[in-house]
């Protein structure tokens, strides 16, 4: 017993400093990739890190006072850390129970909800928007994530993620779980905030939204926790939707995952470089037609596709 | 003069003695193309009715004169033009000093309405009736009862400090709460205040102040600076229509006194009118990208923008700001040995502008942020007397290259762009179609150029009392100086107005209903230039040391300084 909480302990302290020292990195890699797109050299891909050090240095600015908007950058980074601790990130997620699929669906929520109660706070016009908008792209992003769970949840008969994992494994593609898939790809550039979905932040429109306000190490931290959700749920989607090749071997597979998670995020950024801004009445408009043909995957995978 | 011209011209003065009820004091005729009536201030506004419902003049600005020293009397010019028929109408009204007022023209062209607040700051002339006499022009804490534009005003007065002033600004609607934008913020390059009343996200009304620009420039045209000095100054109206407004300026006084520039000049000065349009579209195009996030129109367009900038230079010695203008013609020749490589250059500016125009044609999420998106009905349109692309989108065909041409276009004359909707969407095709044509116009202009003298003798002075009117297409629309020249080698009064002038009073309906993210797009669509609209620009020059880098020292200096490599 002591000794499965120990593993699971450092398991779970593993999963966390990966997402915490690794997401910059990809961020780096991302905003490499943007300007190579636009025709620049762009910054080097360590300069995710310098870019926390600095804000974290910086003097901080409060707008207004109150526990709730000063204490949500911290939380919301925890809450993305948490999910780290509940997702497998190429190893069997560490934190696994039965029936931890529903957990990691509510905690996949937190951050959203929390930067929303931030923007809330903020006692600024701009966040205010930011923050309604961050709760309309929650509503219309989290069922579609949820679904797809589901559809694994039913293939698998198992509310636990790592059940979902292996069956996927041992049983290959199906109609239904490509779909289901597909689903929570397209719903990771809502989650992850990137464009055409950046909606909440609309630098352009609402200056960063429920952001706004923040300043300094917090909103390092918000920065930092933004990163971390977009590289844990892009492990998320590799790991349960699409684990194959399966080879067996810990470090063949090892490689295996993070080679798929990096296609992942160059998909994603590619889609961010391509689009302009949706507004947001377009944005639920698409998800909700996301959102049915993720039900057309529940229709397959009950008649066994 | 054609017999047409001369049948238009009697029926305008027909109309103008009909309406004015025996108040029309005098009719001359300056130039062939512009048409002057004093007429009684009792009767301006059944004149303006019949010119615009009758003639369907479109109105272009109003120029308050201090007119003191010479009348006795203020005068208010309102500046009409006549587009298909090539006509310029001033209606000047002598406004006694005892009853500083004249019957406001915003109830007949709603279009009028910044100009007569513009003349109530400038004189102190009152537009009566007017719907919204607040205080456009000066700054909000400029005293009371002071108005800079009076001959008798020192143009270097510096008012009081003043404490706790703030801009007269309207409350919004019971329900709605307000959502500011600016006067600092993001998408807006230069400062300007929107307040906007919004329900949820829904745009309910708004309110504008704007002119924090403002720095005196008509002023100094009159009182400090002298004929030749001024091109340089109006150049700096703008930073990218610079050579529009120079030219302008020059055009006009050029009319004044009638002298006639060189052919090889009008040339030239076409060449460089239409280069900074194509510079200024694809600048325009980035930056509308950038307000709807996508960032990578914004690199590219300006990615292919910066060999424009560089024909420039080797034209002028600047990418910007050429000082190549005179009264009379150019102070530099254009460089005929560099034609190879421009026609090279525009080949492969025009390849590429093909490629972003193919690119943004066939992307549908584009589709979504610009089609029906700020919507400015035709018929809004002409009430606001809008010009330039957004009058276009709109299906109002006005282009002064065609309508009024100058320099080099009646011999390359521009194919016209126009789309009926009105939208976003239609802006952009305008100006993406320009942006094609323009390109061909340099090649012609290029290929056709003649030889010659590129400035006209003047052998005598310029005689004090003649007015001038003259108009550029810039490529956010219309520009018009308009000069009454003095006796002491400088104008007795210039006026300038900008495209953005007329074009920013058409936001209100714009965004009358819209969705709060479409605000910033919408008025990216009308391609705003502040400085141009409210005269002022900054400068900022540090050093005096002069050290010539070539570009490619420049670049990897500048990316030396990214990488923390350091310039100092």
């Amino acid at each position: 017993m002591t000794a499965w909480i120990v593993k699971s302990f450092l398991l779970c302290v593993l999963n966390v400093a990966t997402a915490l020292f690794l997401s910059p990195l990809c961020e780096g890699i991302m905003r490499k990739l943007r300007a190579a797109i636009h025709s620049r050299i762009g910054p080097p891909i360590t300069q995710p890190y310098w870019d926390l050090l600095k804000l974290l240095g910086k003097e901080d600015l409060r707008s207004t006072g109150g526990m709730v908007y000063a204490s949500l950058p911290a939380l919301t980074l925890a809450s993305t850390l948490l999910l780290a601790a509940l997702i497998p990130l190429g190893t069997a997620p560490p934190l696994a129970f039965a029936g931890d699929m529903i957990v990691v669906i509510y905690v996949a929520a937190m951050s959203a909800v929390l930067i929303m109660l931030g923007g809330f706070a903020s006692a600024s016009p701009y966040a205010f928007v930011g923050g309604s908008r961050e709760m309309m792209m929650l509503l219309s992003v989290e069922p579609i994530l949820a679904m797809a769970l589901f559809v694994g949840a039913f293939k698998a008969r198992t509310l636990a993620l790592g059940g979902i994992q292996n069956w996927q494994v041992q049983n290959g593609p199906s109609i239904s779980m490509a779909k289901a898939g597909v689903a929570f790809f397209l719903a990771l550039q809502g989650m992850a905030g990137k464009l055409p979905f950046d909606i909440a932040e609309a630098d352009q429109e609402i200056m960063g939204g429920p952001f706004v306000e923040q300043s300094g190490s917090r909103l390092a931290l918000l920065r930092w926790a933004m990163w971390v959700k977009q590289l844990v749920l892009v492990f998320l989607l590799v790991e349960v939707f699409f684990p194959w090749p399966h080879f067996g071997n810990y470090l063949v597979d090892l490689v295996a995952t993070i080679v798929k998670v990096v296609i992942v995020l160059v998909l994603v950024s590619v889609i961010d470089v391509i689009n302009p801004r949706l507004r947001i009445d377009q944005a639920l408009g698409y998800y909700m037609r996301v959102a049915f043909s993720s039900l057309a995957a529940l229709a397959f995978a009950v008649i066994g596709k | 003069m054609t017999a047409t011209d001369r049948l238009t011209v009697m029926r305008v003065e027909e109309l103008i003695a009909a309406r004015s009820n025996g108040g029309l004091l005098s009719a001359t005729l300056p130039h062939a193309d512009t048409l002057q009536y004093t007429i009684e201030k009792r009767a301006l506004v059944r004149v303006v009715e019949g010119l615009v419902n009758e003639l369907h003049a479109r109105f272009m600005i109003s120029v308050g004169t201090d007119q003191r020293p010479v009348t006795g009397d203020f005068a208010i010019v309102q500046l009409f033009s006549l587009d298909r028929e090539h006509l310029y109408v001033l209606l000047e009204s002598p406004v006694s000093e005892k009853d500083p007022q004249i019957d406001s023209i915003t109830g007949v062209v709603a279009g009028a309405n910044w100009a007569e607040r513009e003349f109530q700051d400038a004189i102190g002339v009152h537009p009566a009736g007017h719907p919204d006499p607040r205080r456009l022009l000066l700054a909000d804490d400029w005293p009371e009862g002071m108005y800079p534009l009076r001959r008798d005003f020192p143009y270097n007065y510096r008012p009081p400090r003043a404490e706790n002033v703030r801009p007269q600004m309207r409350e919004p609607p019971s329900g709605a709460t307000v959502m500011p934008m600016g006067p600092f913020f993001p998408v807006l390059e230069e400062p300007a205040y929107w307040r906007l009343f919004v329900e949820g996200e829904k745009i309910v009304g708004c309110d504008t102040r704007l002119f924090y620009n403002h720095r005196g420039i008509e002023k100094l045209g009159d009182s400090v600076l002298t004929y030749n000095e001024i091109p340089f100054l109006a150049e700096r109206i703008c930073g990218i229509c610079g050579f529009i407004h120079s030219t302008c300026y020059c055009q006009a006084v050029e009319k004044a006194a009638g002298i006639e520039v060189p052919r090889r000049a009008r040339y030239i000065r076409t060449i460089m009118l239409e280069l900074e349009r194509i510079h200024s579209h694809l600048l325009w195009l980035g930056i509308a990208g950038h307000i709807i996030g996508f960032d990578t129109v914004l690199m590219q367009t300006w990615r292919i923008r910066e060999p424009v900038m560089w024909l420039c230079e080797q034209i002028s010695g600047n990418r910007k700001t050429y000082g190549m203008n005179t009264i009379g013609g150019l102070r530099r020749d254009f460089p005929d040995e560099i034609r190879p490589k421009l026609l090279q250059t525009l080949d492969k500016i025009e390849k590429e502008a093909i490629a972003v125009r193919d690119a943004i044609v066939g992307d549908t999420t584009l589709h979504a942020r610009t089609k029906g998106v700020g919507e400015l009905t035709n018929e809004w349109a002409k009430k606001i007397c809008v010009v330039g692309p957004p009058a276009r989108a709109s299906g109002v065909a006005i282009d002064a290259r065609i309508d009024h041409p100058y320099a080099a276009y009646d011999e390359l004359p521009p194919q016209i762009a126009t789309q009926e909707v009105g939208d976003t969407w239609s802006r952009v095709l305008v100006r993406v179609t320009e942006l094609l044509e323009s390109l061909r116009l340099v090649r012609e202009g290029v290929l056709t150029i003649p030889e010659g003298p590129i400035c006209a003798e003047i052998k005598e002075g310029i005689p004090p009392g003649r007015v001038g009117v003259s108009v550029v297409e810039a490529p956010r629309g219309e520009a018009i100086h308009f000069v009454q020249t003095g006796g002491d080698n400088r104008p007795y009064r210039w006026r300038v107005r900008a495209p953005t002038y007329p074009n920013l009073q058409a936001m209100p309906v714009m965004v009358d209903k819209a969705n709060i993210a479409d605000v910033p797009i919408t008025l990216g669509s009308l391609d705003p230039c502040f400085s141009c609209t409210e005269r002022l620009e900054t400068l900022d020059k540090r050093t005096g040391e002069v050290r010539v880098y070539s570009r490619a020292e420049v670049l990897r200096l500048s990316r030396m300084a990214t990488r923390g490599g350091g310039v100092r």
